[in-house]
């Protein structure tokens, strides 16, 4: 048995929104896909992060969510990292202003 | 403040600092490293509590093959584009951040108490059908990425 005090809950969830925060800010200036999709993979640390509270409460609960978080993840790379490969085929290069759905323009 | 909190906070100083690295650098190769090194921090938070199953899923799923895949991804396109946010846009972002950290500091007014560490085992069985939804979710989408990607003409 562990105890999390409150200044450990503090760090933890403060942490937690600092990492969030940055990959915010990386996502936001991001100008190609390969920062998106690390700005991304930084947002689910901080999640990792945010959910250790719930090991406090229900144990099995926590580890099942932080197996569907690194299941969601997973998916999320796989998804993007196909994506990068098409754009890069279909437009010759990976910048964020070459995403346009439908025939939009940025 | 005990040696388990300090311990908790440099790796979450560390954490931050390594992320704050991917936002500052220009290279694409270098932000896939600090992202890695930030997971590593957040695993080593998680080892201070004694969670070890999580400490191996986010070493080997996060960093062993997310991280790495990313990396190969960002040295494959390892471009070095301007950014395209100006630094003014920080100031909000650190107000949030500091009315974040007050409500965290204010509200957390209770002492949480780690249990049950042992309870990952029965995870597998107890929640068998989620894992098998999500096995199968991940094989789908790989087989449909793959049909996507050879259906696209070079």
């Amino acid at each position: 048995m562990i105890d999390v005090d409150v200044s450990q809950l503090t760090v933890i969830l403060t942490v937690s929104g600092a990492v969030l925060l940055i990959a915010y800010l990386t996502a936001i200036s991001a100008k190609d896909l390969v920062r998106l999709l690390i700005s991304l993979e930084l947002m689910f640390a901080a999640v990792f992060l945010a959910i250790l509270p719930l090991f406090t409460i229900n144990p099995a609960t926590g580890y099942t969510l932080a197996i569907i978080t690194a299941f969601t993840s997973s998916s999320e790379l796989l998804v993007l990292v196909t994506a990068i490969v098409l754009l890069d085929k279909r437009k010759k290069g990976v910048d964020v202003d070459k995403v346009a759905v439908g025939g939009d323009s940025l | 403040m005990n040696i388990e909190t300090v311990i908790i906070a440099v790796a979450g100083i560390f954490a931050v600092a390594s992320s704050i690295g991917v936002l500052l650098t220009r290279d694409n190769f270098y932000a896939a490293l600090y992202m890695s090194v930030t997971m590593l921090f957040v695993a080593a938070i998680y080892a201070a509590f004694n969670l070890q199953p999580v400490v191996v899923i986010i070493a080997l799923i996060f960093v062993g093959a997310v991280g790495i895949v990313t990396i190969a991804i960002a040295a494959t396109y390892r471009a070095k584009p301007s950014r395209q946010v100006s630094l003014a846009w920080t100031v909000p972002v650190i107000v949030v951040f500091g009315i974040l950290a007050f409500a965290y500091y204010k509200f957390a007014t209770q002492n949480l108490e780690i249990t049950g560490q042992e309870v990952f085992p029965v995870v597998a069985s107890d929640y068998f059908f989620v894992v098998v939804l999500l096995f199968s979710l991940v094989v789908l989408m790989m087989l449909s990425a793959i049909k996507l990607a050879r259906r696209v003409d070079l």
